[in-house]
């Protein structure tokens, strides 16, 4: 899912660059250089800082002239300073538009990949974790291996401040289905722990979203797995 | 002279070769993600080293390269770990018990990870063991070896050093 994103958001960046491109070349010659400089890529994340000071004895020299330098040539003096300021701001349009189209092209790629007749989605989450150290989850739907998930400690870690995962995304045909979920990790005493926990859930013409809950039974000691459906 | 124009023409095919090989069409691009669990019951992420240099060398038990290059790496890992470098082995023998026992003999410093599936070998285009990669902080894929002889690892500390100061 992720190499079509980027496919298609590759594609998007180089149709941007292509007409920052031809925008530059409607400017006066002296500005295109400015421009390169100023917007390297469209999907950078650096700020498009003005090119370069412009130099006062040389913008006073060159300003009359209307772009007569030549392409690349050091004469950012040769413009005046409210061009810059216009060329940033357009660069800066540029780039939020590029992030929202970035943005739309994500929740397009995700309707049409999952539609919301077929999406099924099952998130993680953990509260407390004091008797239960996550290392892998697996999840089966109708007996199928479906997703098989490592934890790095840092993920652990998310996950018990408070962070929900989306572990898998999929499609599902409408009717009854059965999901079980394997939990492996180390439990109270440093063991090796695991545990399954099963749901069977009606898939209906919505999307379905299931939680699988990792939560500490304080009374007994013990993590507690459950399985929540989002109805 | 007809022995030099074979010998120069071999060897052009041969980089040839190699310059077309799948694995050899990663250097430049991301590197593919994995996670895979180490011979401490840990799991690592591979991108979760972003910002920092790795070393990546996939290696199986059974290639005397592999088990010659492994004490180099090491000592690498060793010098430059605090400057900002991971060394980071890939084992990619289906057989995990024998590639756990081979690399506790090793005694090496560095994290060794156990892959039974072959996702990263497809992911990698691992056609020949040992293979080692350089990603630079940006997670970019620099440079790609295949095999090891004495002297390669000239060109892998230029390599780090030169992607450690950037």
């Amino acid at each position: 899912m992720n190499f079509k994103y980027d496919k298609l958001s590759s594609m998007l960046r180089s149709s941007l660059l292509a007409g920052a491109c031809m925008l530059a070349a409607s400017l006066p010659v002296a500005a295109v250089g400015a421009l390169a400089v100023a917007a390297p890529a469209p999907a950078a994340a650096q700020a498009a800082a003005p090119a370069v000071p412009a130099a006062p004895a040389a913008a006073a020299t060159a300003t009359g002239d209307g772009g007569a330098a030549a392409p690349g040539a050091a004469a950012p003096g040769a413009e005046p300073p409210g061009d810059f300021k216009t060329l940033d701001q357009e660069v800066q349009s540029m780039k939020k538009d590029v992030i929202e189209l970035n943005k739309d092209l994500f929740v397009l790629q995700e309707e049409l990949l999952f539609p919301a007749n077929t999406q099924v989605a099952v998130y993680v989450s953990m509260d407390v974790g004091a008797f239960f150290a996550l290392d892998s989850v697996t999840i089966k739907i109708d007996n199928k291996e479906v997703k098989n998930y490592l934890y790095t400690a840092r993920e652990a870690e998310a996950l018990l401040k408070g962070g929900v995962q989306e572990l898998y995304l999929g499609n599902l045909k409408v009717g009854k289905h059965e999901l079980v979920a394997f939990f492996n990790g180390k439990g109270p005493v440093e063991r090796d722990y695991k545990r399954g926990a099963t749901i069977t859930f009606d898939k209906g013409v919505g999307a379905k979203y299931l939680e699988l809950k990792i939560t500490d039974r304080v009374a007994k000691h013990q993590p507690e797995f459950k399985i929540k459906d989002w109805d | 002279m007809s022995k030099r124009l074979c010998l120069s023409g071999f060897v052009w095919i041969a980089s040839l070769a190699w310059a077309s090989s799948p694995a050899a069409s990663l250097v430049g691009k991301p590197a593919p993600d994995f996670v895979l669990k180490s011979l401490d019951g840990s799991n690592l992420r591979l991108s979760e080293f972003r910002g920092q240099v790795v070393l990546v060398n996939f290696w199986a038990r059974w290639e005397g390269e592999s088990r010659a290059e492994m004490p180099v790496l090491d000592h690498i890992n060793t010098t430059y770990n605090r400057a900002g470098l991971v060394v980071l082995g890939v084992s990619v023998d289906e057989d995990e018990r024998r590639a756990r026992d081979f690399a506790a003999g090793m005694k090496l410093g560095y994290p060794l990870l156990l892959d039974t599936t072959p996702q990263i070998g497809r992911d990698y285009s691992i056609e020949k063991m040992p293979m080692t990669i350089l990603i630079d902080r940006s997670g970019v894929v620099r440079f790609l070896s295949v095999g090891f002889k004495p002297g390669d690892e000239r060109t892998y500390l230029d390599r780090i050093r030169e992607y450690l100061r950037e």
